[in-house]
């Protein structure tokens, strides 16, 4: 099941996390739900992510791929150009480098879907509050016999409702 | 200040910046229609040009590139208001950015959907656009990628797929906001283009950093671009074009007429949408600021560029360079030169002159100047090659004017219909700490 709780304070929020985290419960179980993003320090509520790494993957991965596939063309219709050889790498670099940044490109915004969670709902049947575009809301993951501990906890660390909610 | 944006209570800003997009006023049709003329206009001059050829345009030889290839060089300069600014803008944390960044990216967009157009219309044969794509036609034959034409190619697909993207992130909380209370079609169209958007800590995570690395790949692409662009001609052997420092040159002057091409813009939707809290003056004085840094920096360079030539008094750079600066096109070039950078300096170089009315007066001044550079740059070393005796003049056609104008007004009518469908300005961006609401 799940309690969705409402926060006006950022700091009443950060209370709750710390409370929650302390009776056990893991990043993978909170969501905040808020109308902008919400900055915390770290050690809060950190979501690692892969993204800088993918995106230099993609480019490296499409970068080369190009580079292949240049030099593999050239070599299928050979033209003399300019007295240049016929693979150069001065003159097909320019492709290399946009290629290069097209793979940083689609790889960056390919991952964003799959991180965020856009295109990999990570639980199709968890609720999603409304929010009040002055508030934030912190939904909790938790088993049923949990569910008064994680209530009195967002309660106590200042939350303006708390609501059980079952699977959506 | 009490009426700075982030004061304003959450409820005013979304109905500040949601309010342009519900109904359309008779003046609004107007306009569009009438710009939507000018650019069919254009296009049915280019269809004679398809059914009569290059011949009906003012290009002869030696003069191959006229308009067409100018007005590639202006947009894809103009493209770079959005990247460039809004990138750098965003990685340095300007909080002044935030109104700013939106108008700034849909610039390039457009932009780029528009200069992308000309080296297919310079074709002449449009219809062969697709011999340029990499795969083997009937005769078995690749094209040549030593080819500027080809890094062109690679280099706008970048471009416009990386400024598609740096435009379409942003937009997506918005969506999901404006898919709540709309009407069915609106809703629908937001819905979907919001990608099931909740708004949880995951989502604003994972969108943040693709911002922040999307800001940086975007920078170096659109540096890249423009010096693609700058390549076309400084890979050549012509008297004035082959220069090292064209990259940078090219460069500066994008990011010149860019900085232009924003500020009429946005001093324009400030005007008729009623923006004058979130677009303000102090936003307008740091745009001139940096319009003014642009300015001195394409003064240097283009002193650079020409003493250069003049010193080293090259028989074949110094006709070109005379035809330039003494001959036919010198009225074109002192002009630019006033536009460019006397005008600038004065109106925004003087702190007490430097009003939203004279920045925007300076901005359409500095975006007529850098169409005389382009023109300057392209036209008259085609029309004084190496041989003297192929000396030549070129004047453009309706045909070719009709087509520019068109770009003008494609663009505006671009920029209409985005305005009319999202939100001009990031309301996610504006909304104040729940702290700080009424």
């Amino acid at each position: 099941m799940h309690l969705i709780g409402e926060f006006r304070e950022k700091d009443a929020l950060i209370a709750a996390i710390q409370a929650l985290k302390a009776g056990g419960f893991g990043p993978a179980d909170l969501a905040i739900f808020s109308e902008e993003p919400v900055e915390f320090r770290s050690g809060i509520l950190d979501r690692p992510s892969h993204m800088s790494l993918i995106a230099v993957g993609g480019a490296i991965l499409m970068g080369a791929a190009a580079t292949g596939f240049v030099y593999y063309a050239q070599h299928d219709y050979q033209l003399t150009t300019g007295g240049m050889p016929v693979f150069s790498f001065w003159a097909t670099g320019v492709i290399t480098y946009e290629m290069t940044m097209l793979g940083a490109v689609l790889a960056t915004f390919c991952w964003f879907l799959w991180e965020s969670g856009l295109i990999r709902k990570r639980d199709k049947t968890a609720p999603i509050p409304e929010v009040n575009p002055a508030a934030m809301c912190l939904r909790v993951r938790c088993l049923p016999e949990q569910a008064d501990g994680v209530h009195e906890a967002m309660y106590q660390a200042g939350a303006t409702w708390v609501d059980r909610r079952e699977q959506a | 200040m009490a009426s700075a944006p982030e004061l304003l209570p959450y409820g005013q800003i979304r109905e500040d910046l949601f309010r342009p997009l519900g109904g359309a006023s008779r003046r609004y049709y107007l306009i569009t229609f009438a710009v939507a003329l000018v650019a069919i206009a254009g296009l049915v001059a280019w269809g004679i040009q398809l059914r009569y050829g290059m011949g009906v345009t003012g290009l002869q030889r030696p003069i191959f590139w006229g308009f067409y290839i100018v007005n590639f060089v202006f947009w894809i300069g103009i493209s770079h208001a959005g990247t460039l600014i809004s990138a750098i803008l965003r990685l340095s944390d300007a909080g002044w950015r935030k109104p700013v960044t939106r108008a700034a990216e849909a610039i390039t967009v457009f932009a780029l959907m528009i200069g992308g157009m000309f080296p297919i219309i310079h074709l002449g044969r449009a219809w062969l656009f697709y011999w340029m794509l990499p795969y083997p036609n009937d005769r078995l034959l690749w094209p040549n990628f030593r080819s500027p034409l080809m890094w062109d190619l690679t280099a706008i697909v970048t471009y416009v797929t990386g400024s598609v993207i740096y435009l379409y992130l942003p937009l997506i909380p918005d969506m999901a906001q404006l898919a709540e209370h709309n009407t069915p079609w609106r809703s629908r169209l937001y819905r979907a283009l919001a990608l099931g958007w909740t708004g949880s800590d995951r989502e604003w995570h994972a969108l943040e950093r693709a911002m922040k690395l999307m800001a940086g790949i975007i920078l170096a692409v659109a540096v890249s671009v423009h010096t693609i662009v700058s390549w076309d001609f400084a890979m050549a052997l012509a008297p004035t074009w082959h220069s090292s420092i064209f990259g940078p040159y090219f460069v500066v002057g994008a990011i010149f007429s860019g900085i232009a091409a924003l500020m009429v813009v946005l001093a324009t939707i400030r005007k008729t949408m009623g923006l004058e809290r979130y677009l303000t003056r102090h936003h307008f004085n740091n745009l001139s600021k940096l319009l003014l840094l642009m300015s001195l920096l394409w003064a240097y360079f283009t002193t650079a560029e020409n003493l250069t030539v003049w010193y080293g008094n090259a028989p074949d750079e110094m006709a070109v360079f005379g035809a330039r600066t003494r001959g036919p096109y010198a009225v074109y070039f002192w002009t630019m030169v006033i536009l460019n950078f006397v005008v600038p300096f004065v109106l925004l170089g003087i702190r007490r002159l430097r009003t939203v009315s004279n920045a925007v007066i300076a901005s359409v001044c500095v975006l007529i100047g850098m169409w005389l550079e382009r023109y300057l740059i392209v036209v008259p070393t085609l029309a004084n090659p190496r041989t003297p005796s192929a000396f030549s003049s070129y004047a453009p056609t309706w045909i070719e004017l009709a087509v520019t104008a068109a770009t003008f007004a494609a663009l505006v009518m671009l920029y209409l219909i985005f305005a009319k469908l999202f939100p001009i300005i990031a309301v996610w961006e504006f909304k104040p700490h729940p702290e700080e609401e009424d």
